[in-house]
């Protein structure tokens, strides 16, 4: 037994994250806002250039092979930043998508996400809206009981503003007689995977979001001064900001234990995902909640950065699957006559 | 990361069940279940007995090095014997507090002559201990300790006068750890010392408390001039409150499975009481079962990645911090689910004068968690200063 990343996988995460923190400012998410698209070519360019958009890809395809464990700890990294960019959606879900879908599909569109050359993202009618179909060279669209796999032309994106501005919402409508890739249970298993692998991706950087929205109160009450002392000295401040930090902390081993179900194709891996979504994003809502309240009247204000990460940690716990969703799974397991109950099973 | 168990585990696995499969019957059966948090006073000699029972087979102390007497076992080997302990109904531990605060609390601090006088009797089941840090003044504020342990110069001995307050399972004890003050100008948590008293002895009066389930687990402890051997001050005079934080940190180890394993058998039983009386129809109840669920499945998978040697950046120190807010948290709210699930029946008491259910004794014991061990409060304050770094609040 062994709980724990491996020195590599923090090397790794260090490394990248210290990119994502210098190039993904406030400043820049607030440029996106301004901009058509929303998303920052030159900042996919430069992800590309590192390597990071390929590093699920298996090494046969020309990417680094990575797994879900590898990857999440680089997701939390991308909610740290409220990454506008669909690095997570790509590498987390359209990625292990088309390695199941396989075939020619897989052979000709993995080697262009490795490379860069190709923007790939995966979405769920079951979401409703498609994060970032507008800049996707192909969609991997899952509806009812089929996939598709769509190119540009090969369906209408209408565009829904979100409450974060950061995120590009469209509702997909395919054209006549595209065909899907996959039907029937073939696609109903792609479309769990699916559903599994984005909650997952959700879960992980609202870890990251709870984090920065730490941080940030933190920075803030130990400088806001009143009664001639930082806030941050008052115990009903920092009694809010220990309830968020101990949801938190103890979030981060059930995201972790629902990566490696992914990676292990544990049978249990729809419940571990349903503890991880739960719990991160309840960490993320509290983090909201409380950084809110101590930033004061700030806290409110279009100025200060803190709703950024506040509203990407919302809408996240309401994609992929919200807490009803999730909750659901596990209450179905629990009152279950077979669940296997007992003090036994701390793995299962 | 790997999240299972290896072969030699499992076979590990194989004989600690059939061990208690063989040996938790006869007279023994009967506790099965019995002696968890709230219900400590049932069953108490027989549990001692089992003490020794489980001595004979090895299973005290698992996880003492070999030269201590222990096995030496492996965190996974740890975490498999709660497992099985609890999953066959392994009554509480009467040794606990010898077994993973004193005992460690030695081998780390202690000489070897103290050792080789308390170990054993932890180990074979014979010698209980309690904790004697709280006094009337020193509960959240624990450094104002006013006990003072004077050095009698004649006999070379320490005479121990003070009091101590909410000691658990005292009057069920051999010996007592206690925190005095040792030079008596001192304030704070300078010159204390650790001291390891015999109870059993014309200064040390103990008289149980009772609590608000009737019956008694905590006791308020009275010394007057208690005499202790100066060969049983743990570290040097003034050392007391280093060895006292070291002993804690062993509160927040290991030991934490046989609880988190105790409070998976109480869930458990809600959640069949929930299917029997229909309450797992209830959409609201069902949502909280699926959370007490969710909140301990957590609560063990960062034990394990404590256990297996932490998380990222010091999470490891933060773990520790964290963890009693946490699971005390967890542990009152499963106290009030576990009433609610029980509807109407949550009121009426098993017998007359005042004999709770498990469950009853469960929910209001419960309404302690949150206090004893530091309470909520004291502890968001040290994890927002030490944890987070948030500027300290002007103390004294």
């Amino acid at each position: 037994m062994d709980f724990t990343f491996s020195e590599d996988q923090y090397l790794f995460r260090d490394s990248v994250g210290e990119f994502l923190r210098n190039e993904v400012t406030p400043e820049r998410i607030r440029a996106g806002w301004e901009s058509p698209t929303g998303r920052d070519d030159a900042l996919w360019q430069a992800l590309t250039e590192l390597g990071v958009t390929g590093l699920t890809v298996p090494e046969s395809h020309g990417g680094l092979g990575m797994s879900a464990v590898d990857f999440v700890l680089l997701a939390q990294e991308c909610g740290y930043v409220a990454l506008p960019e669909p690095l997570v959606n790509t590498a987390l879900v359209a990625v292990p998508v088309l390695q199941a879908v396989g075939g020619e599909l897989a052979a000709t569109w993995l080697p262009k996400v490795a490379d860069g050359s190709a923007r790939v993202v995966c979405g769920l009618a079951n979401n409703q809206l498609a994060e970032d179909a507008h800049v996707a060279d192909l969609l991997l669209w899952c509806e009812g009981d089929a996939l598709f796999a769509l190119h540009p032309g090969q369906f209408t994106a209408r565009a829904n503003a979100s409450v974060d501005p950061s995120r590009r919402l469209y509702a997909i409508a395919i054209e006549p007689g595209v065909e899907p890739v996959l039907t029937g249970a073939a696609a109903n298993a792609v479309g769990g995977l699916a559903m599994r692998r984005g909650a997952l991706g959700a879960a992980a950087q609202c870890l990251g979001l709870a984090q920065r929205m730490i941080d940030m109160s933190v920075a803030y009450t130990s400088d806001r001064q009143q009664f001639g002392k930082p806030i941050g000295s008052f115990q009903a401040v920092k009694h809010h900001m220990a309830n968020v930090a101990v949801r938190l902390e103890y979030a981060k081993p059930a995201v972790a234990r629902a990566a490696y179900s992914l990676f292990t194709d544990d049978p249990g891996a729809q419940r571990h995902v349903a503890h991880a979504k739960l719990a991160a994003c309840d960490a993320a809502n509290l983090a909201a909640k409380h950084s809110i309240q101590v930033h004061g009247a700030m806290g409110y204000t279009w100025e200060v950065d803190l709703h950024i990460f506040m509203k990407k940690a919302w809408a996240l716990a309401g994609t992929w699957g919200d807490s009803g969703f999730h909750k659901a799974c596990v209450m179905d397991y629990l009152m279950y006559d077979d669940a296997r109950l007992g003090a036994t099973g701390t793995f299962s | 990361m790997k999240l299972s168990f290896s072969a030699q585990d499992e076979t590990f696995r194989e004989e600690v069940a059939t061990w208690m499969g063989e040996n938790l019957t006869g007279e023994f059966a009967q506790m099965r279940y019995r002696g968890g948090p709230g219900d400590e006073h049932v069953f108490v000699e027989e549990r001692k007995a089992w003490e020794r029972k489980l001595h004979g087979g090895g299973w005290t102390c698992i996880g003492w090095p070999e030269a201590y007497g222990g096995r030496g076992a492996t965190i996974e080997q740890q975490v498999i014997f709660n497992e099985e302990y609890a999953r066959a109904g392994g009554p509480g531990r009467m040794g606990h507090i010898g077994e993973t605060l004193t005992g460690p609390t030695l081998i780390a601090y202690g000489t070897d002559e103290q050792r080789e006088r308390y170990l054993p009797g932890i180990l074979r089941g014979e010698d209980f201990w309690c904790q004697g840090y709280s006094e009337p003044s020193a509960g959240s504020d624990l450094a104002n300790v006013k006990t003072r342990a004077i050095k009698d110069k004649d006999s070379g001995q320490w005479k121990i006068s003070g009091q101590k307050v909410w000691t658990s399972l005292a009057h069920e004890s051999e010996y007592c750890f206690v925190i005095a003050r040792t030079d008596s100008e001192s304030v704070g948590n300078k010159g204390l010392g650790f001291f390891l008293v015999t109870l059993d002895q014309p200064g040390v009066d103990i008289r149980p408390i009772q609590q608000m389930t009737g019956t008694s687990e905590f006791n308020e402890v009275f010394f007057d001039e208690a005499v202790c051997a100066d060969s049983d001050l743990v570290g040097a005079p003034g050392d007391g409150w280093k060895v006292a934080m070291g002993l804690l940190g062993f509160e927040r180890g290991v030991s934490t499975l046989g609880q988190q394993m105790l409070f998976q058998n109480e869930l458990d039983e809600i959640v069949r009481l929930a299917k029997v009386n229909g309450a797992s129809q209830d959409p609201a109840l069902r949502q909280r079962i699926a959370d007490a669920h969710i909140g301990l499945r957590i609560m063990r998978y960062n034990s394990m990645r404590m256990l297996s040697g932490g998380g990222d950046d010091g999470s490891l120190q933060k773990e520790a911090m964290i963890y009693k807010l946490y699971w005390s948290s967890w542990h009152r709210n499963l106290g009030k689910l576990a009433m609610d699930v029980m509807g109407p029946e949550s009121e009426v008491l098993d017998a007359a004068p005042y004999e709770l259910s498990r469950l009853q004794a469960m929910y209001l014991f419960t309404r302690a968690d949150t206090i004893y061990g530091g309470t909520n409060q004291i502890q968001r304050n040290i994890i927002a200063e030490r944890a987070l770094g948030m500027p300290r609040e002007p103390r004294g």
